[in-house]
C-alpha cells in the first residue's frame, strides 16, 4: 500500500483508537465497584477574598493520605490566581499557595474526590515512625492558645499526676479530664487551654488545646490536628483533635466525642498544625465554605489497592502540585499542531521550526505585558552587541556563548531595573527561553548581513505571528483540562498531524507568490 | 505596480495551469524520488565534485579543500600560485558564505565586487566556514578553494556584478525545465532569486532563453542594464543537457536540480546540484511543473532510456 492511500487509514486508526480509549474511561467511570466499607467523597472549598493590592497570598491546606484515606483526584479552579511553586508535602501541612495578579475580587474553587475505607487498606506516604530534636521542641512548646507554663496547666497536671501512680496511663487520665472535667461550653466559651482548665468549660477548641497543653507540660509531645468529619454535607465546619507521641507512633485523641486512640474512619486530616485551612495574608474578608458530597463509585478508587495499568493513564490522582505542569506539556503538541498549520498550510516562514512554540511557553509563565517588554528589550540590545561582536572576528561557538552569556545578564538587569521601578515580576515571569532567544538574534542577525533587513523583519514577524496563536492556545485552559483528564485525545492530533503531513494542496503563501499564473491579462506579455 | 495590486490566484486556476506548490513537490516528488541516504551525494560539494570527476563531468578545478583550522597556516601557499580563485563551503547554501577572489598580491585579497580583504580577514572567513556558520544544520564544514569560473560572453550585457548561472530540473533523468539565473545590483552579484536576481525561461530543445521574472512578476529586460534578456542563445547546450542528466543518473536522485555556470573556455561546468530544487522556476517559464512531471510519470520505462530522451525533451518543450 503507498504512502497517500495508507494515510487516511492510519489517521482512522487513530481516531478510532482514541475514541475508544476515552469511551472505555468515560464507561468505567460509572462501572467501578467498590468493596464493602469503602466510599467515594467529594470535599469541595470555595473561597472568596478581597485583595487592595497584587501580591496577596492564599494558602489552602489539603487533606493527608492515611491509611484509611486517600485523595484520588484533585482540581483546582481559580480565576485570577497565580500558583507559587507549590511546596513539597511538609510535616505539618501539603499547601498550595496562590498569589494575587490584581486587586480586586478572588474566587477559587478546590475539589479532592476522596477514597474512605473502614478498614485501613492504604500505604500512607508519609507515617511518622520516629521525631526528631527540632520536632520534638516543635510540639513541647507553648504558644497563644496553648500555654503550657500557665499556672492552671501546670496545678492541674501536678493533681492529676498524684491521683496517677507510674504504671497507670497519664496520658488516658489527661485525656479523661479534658473530656469529663472540662464541659461543652456555650457559644462564647474559652477557646484557648489556660481559659478552659480554669472555668471547666470550653469550645471544642478549647478543649483539644487544654490536652495539648497538658500533654506538653508533662514533656509529652502533642500537637493539634485540624479536618473534617467526612459526611454529607452542604456546609461543613472544620474539626480540631489531638494527636499525642507515644514514642512509636502519634495517637489520635478526641475530647468533644471521647475518642482515644482510634477515630471513626471518617475522620479527614487536612493540618498537623492546628491552624487554619485557609489562609490569606495581605488580603480581607475571607470567606471559606466547605461541603461534602457523597460520590458515586468512580475511577481510581478500586485502583489504589491493586495498581492497575489503566491507572497510568489517569493524571488526576498524581499529587495536585503536578498538575499545572503536566497540563501544560500536554498543550505543547498543540503549539505543534498550530506551527505545522502555519507553516504547511499558511506558509508563513519562521526563525527555527519550534521557536515559535517554545516563545509562546515562555509567556504562558509570564505576564505577557513583562515578557514581551523583556523580549523585545532582549532581542534588541543583543542585536546591538552581536552587530559589535562582528567586529571581533570570533568563532562560533565562543561569539554564540558571548551573545548567551549577555542574554541572561539582560533578562537579570531586566528583573532588577523592573524592581526598581516597584513593579517586581515573578521569578518566572522571565523565565525566558535564552537559548531560543540567542539563536533568534544570530540567525536575525545573520539573515539581515546575508539577505536583506526587510526579510530578516518578515522572518521576526512570521515567528511573532506564530507565537502568538501558540500562546493563545497554550493558554486555553478547557483543552488543557480535558487533555489532562484524557491525555489519549493526542492521538486525535496525531491524527490531524498525519493527515496534515499529506496535504499537497497551495500553501495560502503561494496564491500570493503565483499570482501572476491567473488566466493572461492585457499586461502580461505573450508566451513564444 | 500593477501586480501589486493584483488578487492573488486561485487554487483552481493554478491547478489549471500545472503550478507545482512546495507540498506536493515534497509529498509527491521529493520524498518519493530522493532517497534520504543521497542527499550527501548533493548537500556536500566536495562530494559532489569527486562523483562529478568520476564521471568526467566537468566541474571547476579544485585547489585545495581545507578541513582544519591548522590547514589555515598553508593558505597563502595554497593560492601563491593562483591569480583568481573562489572560496566556498562545502556544505552552503543559496550562495553563502562564498568568495571570489578577483586578485591578490599574497598580503591583499581584492574581491570580484571590488572589496579589499588582509590575509588575516581571509582566514577568518575561511575558519567560519570550517566552524559550520553557513553549512544546512551548523555542523563542521569544510572550505573549498576552487578555479574562479570566467563568464562567457553570452551573459556580457545581462549579468551584473556576478556570473549567471544555469538551472535544469531532471526528473527521472530526463531534463523537465530550464532557467537562466542573472545576477542585478540588488541581489549583490549572487544569482538569487529571492534576493532580487533575474530569471529567464530557457527552451529545452534549443536552448534559448525566453521571458523573464524579477521577484515573481514578469519582466523582458535587465532591471540594470536596459538588456533584452529575451531570446539569447545559451552556446553548448546539448552539452550541458548531457551532463546535467549523466549527473542525475550518477547521484540515483529521481527529482534533482543542477546548477551550471557557463565558462569563457570550457564550457558549461557543474556548480552544485539540489535535492529540493525551487519552484520559481515556474514562473520563471510561465509555465507550471505538474505538467510536464505527469506526462513523465505516464511514460514506461523504455521511453526514458538515455537515447530516447530527445524526443521527450521536445515533447516537454511544447509543453505549456
Amino acid at each position: 500500500m503507498n504512502a497517500r492511500k495508507a494515510t487516511p487509514w492510519v489517521a482512522g486508526i487513530l481516531v478510532m483508537t482514541g475514541m475508544v480509549c476515552i469511551g472505555l474511561r468515560i464507561r468505567t467511570q460509572h462501572e467501578l465497584q467498590l468493596a464493602s466499607g469503602e466510599s467515594l467523597w467529594r470535599l469541595t472549598y470555595a473561597v472568596k477574598f478581597q485583595t487592595e493590592q497584587a501580591g496577596a497570598r492564599l494558602s489552602l491546606a489539603i487533606p493527608f493520605d492515611t491509611p484509611r484515606c486517600r485523595v484520588f483526584r484533585q482540581v483546582v479552579r481559580y480565576s485570577d490566581l497565580q500558583p507559587e511553586r507549590l511546596r513539597a508535602p511538609l510535616l505539618e501541612a501539603r499547601e498550595i499557595d496562590l498569589v494575587t495578579r490584581h486587586a480586586g475580587d478572588q474566587n477559587l474553587t478546590a475539589r479532592f474526590d476522596i477514597h474512605l475505607s473502614r478498614r485501613a487498606r492504604f500505604s500512607a506516604y508519609d507515617s511518622e515512625t520516629s521525631l526528631t530534636a527540632q520536632a520534638r521542641a516543635e510540639y513541647l512548646r507553648g504558644d497563644k492558645g496553648i500555654q503550657v507554663e500557665s499556672a492552671a496547666v501546670t496545678e492541674t497536671l501536678q493533681s492529676i499526676r498524684r491521683e496517677t501512680p507510674p504504671p497507670d496511663d497519664l496520658v488516658k487520665r489527661l485525656f479523661e479530664y479534658c473530656h469529663t472535667q472540662i464541659v461543652a461550653g456555650e457559644e462564647n466559651a474559652p477557646a484557648d487551654a489556660a481559659g478552659a482548665i480554669k472555668k471547666k468549660t470550653g469550645s471544642p477548641l478549647g478543649r483539644a488545646r487544654a490536652l495539648v497543653a497538658l500533654c506538653r507540660a508533662n514533656k509529652t509531645p502533642a500537637r493539634m490536628m485540624t479536618g473534617f468529619v467526612v459526611e454529607e454535607s452542604e456546609s461543613l465546619e472544620p474539626r480540631a483533635w489531638v494527636e499525642v507521641w507515644n514514642g512509636r507512633r502519634w495517637e489520635p485523641f478526641e475530647p468533644v466525642n471521647g475518642y482515644m486512640r482510634e477515630l471513626p474512619y471518617n475522620y479527614l486530616a487536612v493540618r498537623r498544625d492546628g491552624g487554619d485551612i485557609v489562609r490569606v495574608t495581605r488580603g480581607s474578608g475571607l470567606e471559606s465554605h466547605f461541603s461534602v458530597l457523597r460520590l458515586p463509585s468512580g475511577p481510581g478508587a478500586a485502583r489504589s489497592k491493586h495498581r492497575s495499568l489503566l491507572g497510568l493513564v489517569d493524571l488526576t490522582r498524581l499529587p495536585l502540585e503536578m498538575h499545572e505542569v503536566l497540563s501544560l506539556i500536554l498543550l505543547l503538541p498543540l503549539g505543534g499542531l498550530v506551527t505545522a498549520f502555519f507553516r504547511t498550510m499558511v506558509g508563513v516562514r519562521t526563525f527555527g521550526t519550534f521557536t515559535p512554540t517554545l516563545i509562546a511557553l515562555s509567556f504562558v509563565f509570564a505576564d505577557w505585558r513583562t515578557g514581551i517588554f523583556v523580549f523585545a528589550l532582549v532581542l534588541s540590545l543583543g542585536l546591538v552587541s552581536r552587530s559589535f561582536l562582528d567586529r571581533l572576528k570570533l568563532l562560533m561557538v565562543p561569539r554564540l556563548s558571548v551573545v548567551l552569556t549577555l542574554v541572561v545578564l539582560c533578562i537579570i538587569f531586566c528583573v532588577s531595573l523592573l524592581d526598581y521601578v516597584h513593579l517586581t515580576p515573578g521569578a518566572q515571569a522571565v523565565l525566558l527561553p535564552m537559548v531560543i532567544l540567542t539563536m533568534t538574534i544570530e540567525r536575525f542577525y545573520l539573515t539581515s548581513e546575508e539577505d536583506s533587513v526587510p526579510f530578516a523583519l518578515q522572518l521576526l514577524a512570521g515567528t511573532v505571528a506564530v507565537a502568538v496563536c501558540c500562546y493563545l492556545v497554550l493558554r486555553w485552559a478547557a483543552a488543557g483540562r480535558i487533555l489532562f483528564m484524557f491525555p489519549e485525545a493526542h492521538l486525535f492530533t496525531i491524527a490531524v498531524l498525519i493527515l496534515m503531513g499529506r496535504y499537497t494542496g497551495y500553501r495560502l503563501t503561494e496564491l500570493w507568490r503565483f499570482r501572476d499564473f491567473k488566466p493572461r491579462g492585457p499586461s502580461e506579455p505573450p508566451r513564444p | 505596480m500593477t501586480s501589486l495590486l493584483k488578487m492573488p490566484a486561485s487554487p483552481a486556476e493554478l491547478r489549471a495551469r500545472g503550478v507545482l506548490g512546495i507540498n506536493r513537490r515534497n509529498a509527491d516528488f521529493v520524498l518519493p524520488a530522493n532517497p534520504r541516504s543521497h542527499y550527501p551525494r548533493v548537500d556536500d560539494k566536495v562530494l559532489t565534485k569527486r562523483i562529478c570527476e568520476s564521471r568526467g563531468i566537468p566541474v571547476p578545478e579544485t585547489f585545495a579543500v581545507i578541513e582544519c583550522q591548522g590547514d589555515l597556516r598553508r593558505f597563502s601557499d595554497l593560492v601563491r600560485e593562483r591569480a583568481q580563485f573562489v572560496i566556498k563551503p562545502a556544505h552552503g547554501s543559496e550562495g553563502r558564505g562564498i568568495v571570489v577572489v578577483a586578485e591578490h598580491d599574497h598580503e591583499t585579497f581584492r574581491t570580484s565586487g571590488g572589496e579589499l580583504h588582509s590575509l588575516a580577514d581571509m582566514c577568518y572567513h575561511i575558519s567560519t566556514v570550517l566552524s559550520g556558520l553557513y553549512s544546512l544544520a551548523g555542523q563542521h564544514d569544510q572550505a573549498i578553494v576552487e578555479q574562479r569560473i570566467v563568464r562567457h560572453a553570452v551573459f556580457e550585457r545581462v549579468a551584473v556584478g556576478g556570473t549567471p548561472d544555469i538551472r535544469v530540473i531532471l526528473y527521472r533523468c530526463v531534463p523537465v525545465m530550464a532557467m537562466v539565473r542573472l545576477p542585478t545590483r540588488e541581489s549583490r552579484g549572487r544569482a538569487n532569486l529571492h534576493q532580487g536576481a533575474v530569471a529567464a525561461a530557457v527552451n529545452l530543445r534549443t536552448g534559448e532563453t525566453f521571458g523573464g521574472v524579477c521577484k515573481d512578476h514578469f519582466i523582458t529586460e535587465h532591471p540594470d542594464t536596459g538588456a533584452t534578456i529575451d531570446g539569447l542563445r545559451i552556446p553548448f547546450w546539448d552539452k550541458l543537457l548531457e551532463a546535467a542528466q549523466d549527473l542525475a543518473a550518477a547521484l540515483e536522485l529521481g527529482y534533482v536540480g543542477v546548477d551550471f555556470v557557463l565558462d569563457a573556455a570550457v564550457g558549461p561546468v557543474i556548480l552544485e546540484a539540489n535535492a529540493r530544487p525551487g519552484l520559481a522556476i515556474q514562473v520563471a517559464n510561465r509555465c507550471g511543473l505538474q505538467h510536464r512531471l505527469d506526462f513523465l510519470d505516464t511514460q514506461p520505462p523504455e521511453a526514458l532510456a538515455p537515447a530516447r530522451r530527445a524526443e521527450l525533451v521536445a515533447a516537454l518543450s511544447e509543453m505549456k
